[in-house]
């Protein structure tokens, strides 16, 4: 039984294209067959995230408008078995495409796919809409800051009075050392305001810039944390329990050494 | 309103001429053009190529692109000429000259218009030569260039941009972004850039890519061209040009 869900936020750069490419990665290293469709008509990025963009020759908006056949405008990972890209438009705005169509689309694709993530763009105007239309799950990613869980909050009830019933929480970004010093919100407190499951954390991580401009997903990495958390996240999808890894940091002789030198 | 006068095509010398309601929506507009055609699809085979006559509204390059193609998928139109009515737009024969234009900076959408205009003929020097669309500016992301003759960008193609030209590319700066020289099959068409670095080229139906890994961007000028169906970059320097081209 084939799944779509759709990989929202509300506010922008909390790393919903991020969290995107990874567990469409992990998901097919796990040997699913996944299809990662960005909806960001006319902002597109996870192409370049995904390091794929030079391989796009037709779009979701080609599929739609029936330029090209869907089978077309899939793009094949060039590194993963199993994994597809189906890019957006740039040239285009979001209005090129309505939900039916959508709809259409993401059901053609669950045919041959076992997951079809889809990667929403920001806001709560058309391309929401467009990206929410056909997906049978909901993914919200948030970062620990006001503003972010905020915006989060406002998705979250617009998801349900779209028919969404769980929709499902992963904490972006969050710096442990902070959260122990109390500077940050912590993973209680965000809980506490959405009242929604948690379905990961993942920690803050320096790679995940290098990944991002390498065009190489953080999850094929073995010493990427943030990678650890998606490939965890990925295994929670398909319904294995997995227990949340440890994100405090362990403190070493040579980082406590060195926050007393800071302080001092 | 009268919603019959939106499409009209009407067969005279000069060829078939399409007169579409501007102030119309364009989806409608569209879908009617898809309709007017699917039931006359036999009158149509074989027919003239298409001159487009809009009211002042006209209509932007994006939607002309629009129905170009609608137009030539899957009825093989061709739009040769898009007319104005009202300004009562008129070219003169200039058959032995030249013509460059030139856009305004920084409004590459609006490039075109009347420019879509007579698709050049590829002839000897003595024949007509071919229209070049000048631009002057970044190309930036999103933004797309495309043109019935040959495109020269004095400035920088950003990746995410888009040029396409039925002729020629020719980009005074960096191009990162996707060029498509030959958009209409011509595979003579070349690329030229003073830094080639695209993230896609495509001439003709031929579709290429920069080899995985590598930056090699040579800090020369450099032309891709087709070979045995293969895009084939190498300096511009000592490049020779075949025939009258």
């Amino acid at each position: 039984m084939s799944q779509a869900i759709v990989v929202t936020s509300g506010k922008g750069g909390v790393g919903k294209t991020t969290t995107t490419a990874n567990l469409g990665v992990a998901l097919a290293l796990g040997g699913s067959k996944v299809v990662v469709v960005d909806a960001d008509i006319g902002l597109r990025n996870l192409d370049v995230v995904m390091g794929l963009e030079n391989r796009i020759v037709y779009d979701l908006v080609d599929v739609v408008e029936g330029y090209c056949r869907l089978r077309q405008a899939l793009i094949k990972d060039k590194r993963v078995d199993g994994l597809y890209l189906l890019p957006a438009a740039q040239t285009k705005d979001k209005n090129a495409v309505n939900p039916d169509q959508m709809r259409d689309l993401i059901t053609a694709l669950k045919e041959e796919h076992d997951y079809i993530l889809v990667d929403c763009p920001a806001g709560i105007e058309q391309g929401f809409r467009n990206a929410i239309s056909g997906a049978d799950r909901a993914i919200i990613v948030t970062t620990p800051e006001v503003s972010a869980v905020r915006d989060a909050d406002r998705i979250t009830g617009l998801l349900e009075a779209s028919g969404f019933e769980k929709p499902e929480l992963i904490i972006n970004r969050i710096k442990p050392r902070m959260v122990a010093r109390g500077d940050m919100m912590d993973i209680p407190d965000i809980i506490d305001i959405l009242a929604i499951d948690l379905l990961g954390v993942v920690p803050e991580d320096d790679y995940i810039v290098v990944s991002t401009n390498r065009g190489e997903p953080a999850v094929m990495s073995d010493t990427s944390r943030a990678g650890q958390a998606y490939r965890n996240i990925a295994r929670r999808i398909k319904g294995e329990e997995v227990p949340f890894m440890d994100i405090s940091e362990k403190e070493t002789i040579w980082s406590r050494l060195r926050r007393l030198v800071r302080r001092n | 309103m009268e919603t019959t006068q939106d499409v009209v095509f009407k067969g005279t010398k000069e060829g078939l001429y399409l007169i579409l309601n501007a102030k119309q929506d364009f989806e409608v507009l569209k879908e009617k053009l898809r309709e007017h055609l699917k039931k006359s699809e036999f009158f149509f085979k074989g027919a003239p190529d298409v001159i487009l006559e809009t009211g002042e509204e006209g209509f932007s390059l994006d939607e002309i692109l629009e129905i170009q193609n609608i137009l030539a998928y899957p009825y093989g139109l061709k739009l040769k000429k898009v007319k104005h009515r009202e300004r009562a737009e008129r070219r003169e024969p200039e058959t032995q000259r030249r013509t460059v234009r030139t856009a305004a900076q920084d409004k590459p959408r609006e490039v075109s218009e009347s420019r879509v205009a007579e698709r050049p003929r590829y002839a000897s020097v003595s024949g007509r030569l071919p229209d070049t669309l000048l631009y002057k500016g970044t190309v930036r992301s999103g933004q797309r260039i495309a043109y019935g003759g040959s495109v020269v960008i004095v400035g920088d193609v950003n990746p995410g941009a888009e040029v396409r030209a039925s002729g020629d590319i020719v980009v005074m700066g960096a191009l990162r972004g996707l060029a498509h020289a030959g958009a209409d099959g011509d595979t003579n068409a070349s690329v030229v850039a003073l830094k080639l670095e695209p993230t896609q080229l495509r001439i003709g139906d031929v579709i290429g890519r920069p080899p995985e890994g590598e930056r090699s961007a040579g800090s020369e000028p450099e032309v891709a061209r087709l070979r045995d169906g293969m895009i084939v970059v190498e300096p511009l320097e000592g490049v020779r040009w075949e025939g009258d081209r």
